[in-house]
């Protein structure tokens, strides 16, 4: 039976009545922000100023989207071409960084050899780090490499993220080695049991950091704000913030609200997408 | 083992000279490299973005850095920008102390609700995707601008709750070094709450790999939900514990919400003479071994204690290594002694050959 398609009851009962009255409420605070979002980027201008502030909408208007549409337009640089860009590097940083992650997460916690745990604590040191830290000598390195208002520049300082190692790292651990050796012994090359056994046993982990690599990269604007000096190679978020910034006057707020939740809407897709396959590969991954 | 036998004596050489080739320990090599192999491209990125500007903070971290027309211009000060930080700098201590408090009173909270959330999301409800997915929401929000502006509106403690009251009973019973940071967690609840979102997830999958027979065995024994959870859930999730636990620590450091995350941004851009960027880069060192040790406090609290049957074969090893030392430490003995009495020997001091070792 494949536990992982079965995991809601079917009928309800009384008996899951409790711990429904005891997630509901629970249910309403989590839920708050993102309803806050929504009504907040349909609120007309009296009501975005209005004190004490409400939190729901009373009469929604398109008015802050059509604002924002008229004013990227009147802007030299078309508002597809930072949305092309947007893809582009969120594309190419989450597959490679999702690469890269699986596969050092493999060698760290299944093959044996030399430095291993000391790669291992770098990465534990490097997550502790704060970013903003290394924002200088990074810029020097993008500088060196002649990464400057190249493309890459957004993706390759993103690559190697040291949180989703973490993550993934420890879900690979969780992989028995019996399997591993029986795929060896069967003749499977390290390579063989990467494809065909870690990368299908750690689906949930790898669902998992993709939504945060994801959300990582599409609302990062350290790249576009340092690295590039050319305005039609720089991202989406960049230019919402400075739509934002740049008229930070009474008609700057409508359209800061509009664009919070054009920004937010990708990730609640990508999430509502990935969430059925985190949640149920998990279940039906469960070999103890 | 008959075909052993029956093999003649060419074969048997054969076998022997193909053995020689096959050094022992080639398959491990061979493993390494494979090993070497996945880990590359991962430690390129690491060592180009991450390791190298790391060093380089670092040495900027010992000295003062001005920007000037022609570059950047270092005059090394050496442990200057940390002594200025920690003696003069009238916010980063304060800061600091209120971040360490605050994290070691939130971990446990955040990690404890995201257990009885991931543990309620696993019983069988109906809409239980549903419930998933409003659990897991606010991680896509937090991280971004709009978490600041909710704040700001106040939506980050629950307006229903009278919180006043609570927080003068709290000082009334405390010290005030207890007492403020445990009322700004209650006027903070909700946040707290959203930053749980990944921590239910590590949980679920925790959980969900579970054997489900053990839980039955359990109850044909006579036990209940409350046992079981002490003596089954929670020492199988223990590693996710501990997972959570990093995981939530470095979450509230790295957030951009953190305000000594923003004290190192404005004294880095700020024009003054003794700021700018090598202290800022000073503060952030400084930062980090406070999240280091804080996440070892926590590592050393949740360390998984070996089992009884790991502990022996550690000892079995131990005396096997002491026995190979031994040994060595003889036959060492042994050979110095066998040279010493050669040397005698050679002077003429001794002629009786029964003394020397060699014999037996």
């Amino acid at each position: 039976m494949n536990k992982g398609k079965k995991i809601n009851p079917k009928k309800f009962e009384i008996g899951q009545l409790k711990i429904i009255l005891i997630l509901l409420p629970l249910v309403i605070f989590m839920g708050m922000p993102i309803i806050f979002i929504i009504n907040h980027a349909f609120k007309p201008m009296d009501e975005l100023f209005a004190f004490p502030p409400t939190f729901f909408v009373k009469n929604p208007r398109m008015d802050n989207f059509t604002q924002l549409m008229k004013f990227s337009n009147t802007s030299g640089i078309p508002l597809s071409r930072y949305l092309f860009n947007s893809i582009l590097v969120t594309a190419l940083t989450v597959g490679l960084a999702l690469l890269l992650t699986t596969m050092s997460a493999f060698a760290l916690s299944k093959i044996k050899f030399k430095g291993r745990n000391m790669l291992a604590q770098i990465n534990q040191i490097a997550i502790m780090f704060v970013s903003t830290a290394v924002l200088i000598p990074r810029f020097l390195v993008v500088c060196k490499l002649g990464l400057v208002n190249n493309i890459f520049a957004h993706v390759l300082p993103l690559v190697a993220m040291p949180v989703a190692l973490f993550l993934v790292k420890q879900f690979v651990d969780q992989v028995p080695d019996s399997l591993l050796e029986a795929a060896y012994m069967d003749g499977a090359t390290d390579l063989d049991v990467y494809l065909k056994v870690i990368l299908p046993m750690i689906k949930p982990a790898i669902a998992t950091a993709s939504i945060l690599v994801f959300q990582q990269v599409w609302t990062n604007m350290e790249t576009s704000n340092y690295y590039f000096d050319d305005d039609s190679m720089k991202t989406l978020t960049f230019y919402m913030n400075t739509l934002v910034n740049a008229n930070n006057t009474v008609a700057g707020q409508g359209m800061g609200a509009a664009a919070s939740l054009i920004m937010f809407l990708p990730n609640l897709i990508l999430f509502i997408i990935l969430q059925n396959k985190v949640m149920n590969t998990m279940a039906s991954s469960g070999i103890k | 083992m008959e075909e052993t036998k029956k093999m003649t004596r060419q074969e048997k050489k054969a076998l022997k000279e193909r053995l020689k080739h096959l050094k022992s320990g080639k398959l491990e090599k061979r493993d390494g490299r494979m090993g070497y192999f996945f880990m590359i491209p991962w430690f390129i990125g690491v060592a180009v973005f991450l390791a190298y500007p790391l060093g380089t903070s670092f040495w900027y971290a010992l000295n003062n850095i001005r920007l000037t027309p022609q570059g950047l211009l270092a005059t090394f000060v050496g442990k200057g920008n940390f002594s200025n930080i920690l003696v003069q700098d009238p916010d980063f201590v304060v800061e600091l102390v209120d971040y360490v408090t605050s994290t070691i009173l939130s971990v446990p909270i955040i990690v404890v609700f995201a257990l009885i959330i991931a543990m309620m999301l696993n019983m069988k409800i109906k809409g239980k995707s549903f419930f998933r997915l409003i659990f897991f929401l606010p991680v896509i929000i937090v991280s971004g601008p709009i978490l600041g502006m909710l704040t700001a509106e106040g939506a980050g403690s629950i307006s229903a709750i009278d919180m006043n009251a609570i927080t003068s009973a709290i000082s009334g019973v405390l010290p005030k070094m207890l007492a403020d940071p445990i009322s700004d967690l209650f006027n903070n609840m909700i946040t707290t709450l959203w930053y749980s979102g990944v921590q239910i997830l590590i949980f679920l999958s925790g959980l969900q790999k579970i054997d489900k027979s053990m839980y039955e065995a359990a109850k044909i024994d006579g036990g209940s939900g409350w046992e079981c959870f002490w003596k089954i859930t929670l020492p199988n999730i223990k590693p996710m514990i501990l997972l959570n636990v990093v995981y939530t620590v470095i979450f509230i450091s790295s957030n951009s919400q953190n305000p000594i995350i923003g004290l190192i941004q404005t004294s880095m851009f700020s024009g003054t003479k003794e700021k700018g960027y090598g202290y800022a880069a000073a503060m952030a060192w400084l930062y980090t071994v406070v999240v280091i040790l804080i996440v070892g406090l926590f590592a050393l609290l949740l360390m998984t204690r070996k089992g009884a049957y790991e502990k022996q074969v550690k000892r079995a090893k131990k005396a096997k290594k002491q026995e190979a030392r031994n040994r060595k430490k003889i036959e060492r003995r042994n050979v110095r002694n066998a040279k010493r009495i050669e040397r005698q020997r050679a002077k003429g001091k001794i002629t009786s050959r029964t003394t020397s070792r060699e014999d037996y």
